[in-house]
Order: C-alpha cells, then sequence, then structure tokens
C-alpha cells in the first residue's frame, strides 16, 4: 500500500549496537594494512630508493594496529570478558564466527608487523623479506575479516554483499597508501636537511609515483562504490532504502559528499593533473583529503548500514 | 506442520522430541499491551526496553480506515544467525528450540545485535549482556505457558510443541494459513502470524527513514 496511507502508532525500535567507536577500529586496521602492503611492495620490489618508503609502512602498520583493538575494548559492554575469546577451548569458541579469527589475526598480524619492522631497520634483508611474505596474507585478512564481520550480518542490506571483503581490502590500500604519501612528504620537506640534493629528488619522485598508485587504486575503489550501489538500487526493498538514505538522505553529505567528491574525485584530479601531480603541497591535501574520505566511507557503512528500521 | 528442516543440513536432523514454537492469532488481537507488561513483569526487563512489544499502525483513508497490531517477540529461529555469529557460543540453541543467552559468558560484543534480522535483541543497561525473549524458558521448563500467553486475555497466543500432533498448536498450524516474518531470509522463524497485515510486517511502511533517531548504547 502507498507509503501515505500508513501510519506507525508505536513501535519499539532497540538501539543501533555498533557505533563510531568500531567503524574508528575499522579505520584504523585499514590504515595498517594498507601501508604494511605498500611497504612490502618496497621491499619486495628491491631497489635501493624503494627502501624509504619500506622504512615508513613498517612503523605505521603496527602503530595503528596497536591503537585498533582499544576501539574494540571501549566498545564491548563487558570488557573485562574480553579473555572469553581467547581461550580456544572446543565448546567455548565459535569457529563459524568471523570475530574469532579476527581474534587470532589481531593478535598474530601485528607481532609478525614488529619483527618485520625490527629486521627492516637493522637491515637484514633476507629475514625482512622472510617476515614480508609471512606478514601479507595477515595484513591482507586481518582487514578482509572486518569485511566479513559486516557482510555476515544477515539482518542489513548494506552490509550483506559479497563485495564488502573486497571493498573493505580496496579502501584500506587507498588510505594506507594516502597516509604513507603523507607521511613520505612530512619527512621530505622538514626531516632531510642533512641528505644530499639528490637523495631529496630521488625521494620526491617517489612520492609522484605513490601519487599515481593512488589514483589507481581509487578508481578501482569507486568502481566498486559504483558497483555495490548499482545493486543496491535494483535489490531488495531495504536495499533500496539503504541506498535513499546514502544517495540523497540523512548520509548523503557523508557519502556523496565527503566519500565520493571530497576523498576520491578532488583526489583523483589532483594525482592526475600534470600541473598538480608534482606539486607537494597538492599531493598533501590530496593525501588528507583520501583519508577523511575514507573515514567518511566506515562511518556511513557502520552507521547507515544499522539506520534502516528492522522492525 | 512438521518436523522442520535445517537449511544447511542436507541430512535430516535427529528427530527432536520437542520443539517449541508460538501462533500470534492477529483475529483475536485486540492491542492492549498486556503480553508487554507482562513480559516486563515476568522477566524484569530494563525501562525503556521490550522483549516482546506490539507494533500497532493504522492505514487507509477516512472512511476506509482500520487499525493493525503486530505483536514482536524474539523467533526462536531453527538457523539463527545470532548463534552463527556469537564468537565466544553465549548464544545457543537449546534442543527444543529455544534460543538461549548464556548470561555469565556473553562478552557484550553486540555482534548478534547487528546481525539478527527481527532487532529483537537488546543490551541490558544494567547488567550490560544481551538479552532477548527465551520463551519464558524458565516457566516452559515447569510445564507453565510463557507469560505473555497465559495473560493474552483475547487467547491470541498459542504456545506449545509443534511435533506434538495432538497440541492445539499443532492442529492450529494444520488448519490456518500463516505466515512468518521475513521468510525469505532463510532462518526459519518459529512465531507464525495468522491474518497479519502486508503494512504491520514491512519495517519501512509508513516510517520516514531520514528522521528516524536510532540511539547508541554507549
Amino acid at each position: 500500500m502507498d507509503q501515505n496511507f500508513v501510519t506507525v502508532l508505536y513501535n519499539s525500535p532497540h538501539q543501533i549496537p555498533l557505533g563510531k567507536l568500531l567503524a574508528q577500529y575499522f579505520y584504523l586496521t585499514g590504515l595498517s594494512a594498507g601501508s604494511f602492503v605498500v611497504s612490502v611492495i618496497a621491499i619486495l620490489g628491491g631497489k635501493s630508493e624503494y627502501k624509504a618508503l619500506g622504512k615508513i609502512g613498517a612503523v605505521v602498520a603496527p602503530l595503528c594496529l596497536v591503537l585498533a583493538p582499544m576501539n574494540l575494548l571501549t566498545e564491548m559492554a563487558q570488557p573485562l570478558r574480553s579473555w572469553h575469546l581467547m581461550t580456544y577451548l572446543p565448546g567455548y569458541i565459535n569457529l563459524k564466527s568471523p570475530i574469532t579469527y579476527g581474534v587470532a589475526l589481531l593478535t598474530s598480524y601485528p607481532i609478525s608487523a614488529i619483527i618485520y619492522a625490527f629486521f627492516v631497520y637493522t637491515g637484514n634483508m633476507k629475514m625482512s623479506k622472510i617476515f614480508a611474505i609471512i606478514g601479507i596474507p595477515l595484513a591482507i585478512s586481518v582487514h578482509g575479516y572486518t569485511g566479513f564481520i559486516l557482510a555476515l550480518g544477515k539482518g542489513r542490506a548494506l552490509w550483506n554483499t559479497a563485495l564488502m571483503p573486497t571493498l573493505f581490502i580496496v579502501s584500506a590500500m587507498v588510505s594506507g597508501i594516502a597516509l604513507m604519501m603523507l607521511i613520505a612528504i612530512i619527512l621530505n620537506v622538514f626531516f632531510s636537511k642533512d641528505k644530499s640534493q639528490e637523495a631529496i629528488a630521488a625521494d620526491r619522485e617517489l612520492i609522484y609515483g605513490l601519487g599515481k598508485f593512488l589514483g589507481g587504486v581509487i578508481i578501482f575503489d569507486v568502481f566498486l562504490i559504483f558497483n555495490a550501489v548499482l545493486v543496491l538500487l535494483t535489490s531488495s526493498k531495504e536495499a533500496w532504502h539503504v541506498a535513499e538514505l546514502l544517495l540523497w538522505g540523512r548520509f548523503a553529505v557523508d557519502f556523496v559528499g565527503i566519500e565520493l567528491i571530497l576523498g576520491s574525485l578532488i583526489p583523483l584530479f589532483i594525482v592526475f593533473y600534470p600541473k598538480t601531480a608534482r606539486n607537494l603541497k597538492a599531493l598533501s591535501f590530496a593525501s588528507i583529503l583520501v583519508m577523511v574520505g575514507i573515514y567518511a566511507m566506515r562511518y556511513t557503512v557502520v552507521i547507515g548500514g544499522q539506520s534502516v528500521p528492522l522492525h | 506442520m512438521s518436523k522442520t528442516q535445517s537449511l544447511h543440513d542436507s541430512t535430516p536432523d535427529k528427530a527432536p522430541v520437542v520443539r517449541f514454537a508460538m501462533v500470534l492469532d492477529l483475529r483475536r488481537c485486540v492491542g492492549c499491551h498486556s503480553c508487554s507488561v507482562a513480559c516486563k513483569s515476568e522477566n524484569e526487563v530494563p525501562l525503556g526496553k521490550f522483549r516482546s512489544w506490539v507494533k500497532v499502525i493504522e492505514k487507509g483513508r477516512y472512511p476506509d480506515v482500520s487499525r493493525q497490531f503486530l505483536p514482536a517477540l524474539c523467533n526462536n529461529c531453527d538457523n539463527p544467525i545470532c548463534n552463527r555469529n556469537c564468537p565466544v557460543r553465549a548464544t545457543y540453541r537449546r534442543p527444543d528450540g529455544i534460543v538461549q543467552v548464556n548470561q555469565h559468558r556473553c562478552i557484550g560484543c553486540m555482534y548478534c545485535m547487528a546481525s539478527c534480522p527481527y532487532d529483537v535483541r537488546y543490551i541490558n543497561p544494567l547488567r550490560k549482556i544481551i538479552q532477548k525473549c527465551f520463551f519464558c524458558d524458565h516457566r516452559v521448563d515447569k510445564g507453565v505457558e510463557p507469560a505473555c500467553v497465559e495473560t493474552c486475555l483475547g487467547r491470541a497466543r498459542i504456545f506449545g510443541d509443534i511435533n506434538n500432533p495432538n497440541s492445539e498448536i499443532a492442529q492450529t498450524l494444520a488448519t490456518n494459513p500463516v505466515t512468518t516474518l521475513k521468510p525469505d531470509l532463510g532462518t526459519e522463524p518459529h512465531v507464525f502470524y495468522i491474518a497479519a497485515d502486508y503494512d504491520a510486517m514491512d519495517p519501512t511502511s509508513g516510517v520516514d527513514i531520514n528522521h528516524i533517531h536510532f540511539e547508541h548504547p554507549f
């Protein structure tokens, strides 16, 4: 029946369970996984000029991942019972739940990332390559599992898609590259007084290359978002309402304004337009925009996904 | 209705002796909300939370109007997604079909709340754990009907074992057209509705989703 003919007199919707802290947790694991992957690409790439990049990522990755689970603990209603997750006793732990494998990943990934960082900084290339190869699947799955957390949330139309883990991994790459680019620019401008002019110029070439890489991953990310929204618009009634919320409803400013226009299209223009692609100020502006845009993406997915009534 | 079978099990599971379920006959419901009150007093449900409540809608244009009710409670699904997603097995399904929460194991991660398609779980603001309707299992274990069933003045609620062909619920299910909420999700809900209204069952009908305000617990 037409919407205008129905009035809800009484209903009792419950609170939304997952809040901004969970979005922040997703954001921080994304930063960590993305910067780790870039660092490993730089180290395995073999060329000595890439090494600077590898060192930045090796520090950023464990740092973000130490901060991330703090958000989870404060989000939980019973933080002191969090040891229930780590008993690993049959009958006490549910191996079907994505949170269970998330706990195993959240403990093993930072350890391997810290060992990797140790070998990168002590210059032991052989061992750092070994731990890079160990760390890559861990880094991808530590962020991929957060996508599964949402994808297996059956009740929510925005989350329950097979695209969600891929979308999360790609957006993690986007934010990780942006953070590394920003740090590389800061190091290049403020902390390279004792370096020779040639070394500084080589570092800048590296930053410009990173900008192009960022642009490529943003294009893939926008393509995935386009797919997700297109399917939402033609899927179930609830999915249509989520698309309505995101495209012209309550979350339009966060999704279309901040995530798509500020966080994707303007940075894309900056990294590919020849005049700004080789300008450090423009590139740092682009990387800040990208990071804000990915935060808006986490926010709209977590909060927006729960903002459609289920009852 | 005979024994229901889990979606993901190709082999028929061992025949459960008892499978509790509820039928809500909305031809008899008068919308008095006494089930909500009985549930709150029986289970000490905190202020502002409901394990069982009645959604009320009005539809149509004068003079062709009606008021429809939809009592809501946990569906105690055969294939509960909350059960699958709980990382510490605090939520489990009893052999008689009641989906229960172990209050000493729950870590309050609220993942079950987020994944439940029926929005029946809430977090207890005093005890900080997840709670929901358990078909009053403490009463059922003693052979008494749940509080909402006993208090329902129109006898709109029928509770019992659907595997027992002589029970009232099995006979009601066998002789009436019934439906469940969101049957397409494959959760196999075990709260059945007779004469439920389409618009009352539709969560987004009559709702301006841009102006709903959802609170966050913390």
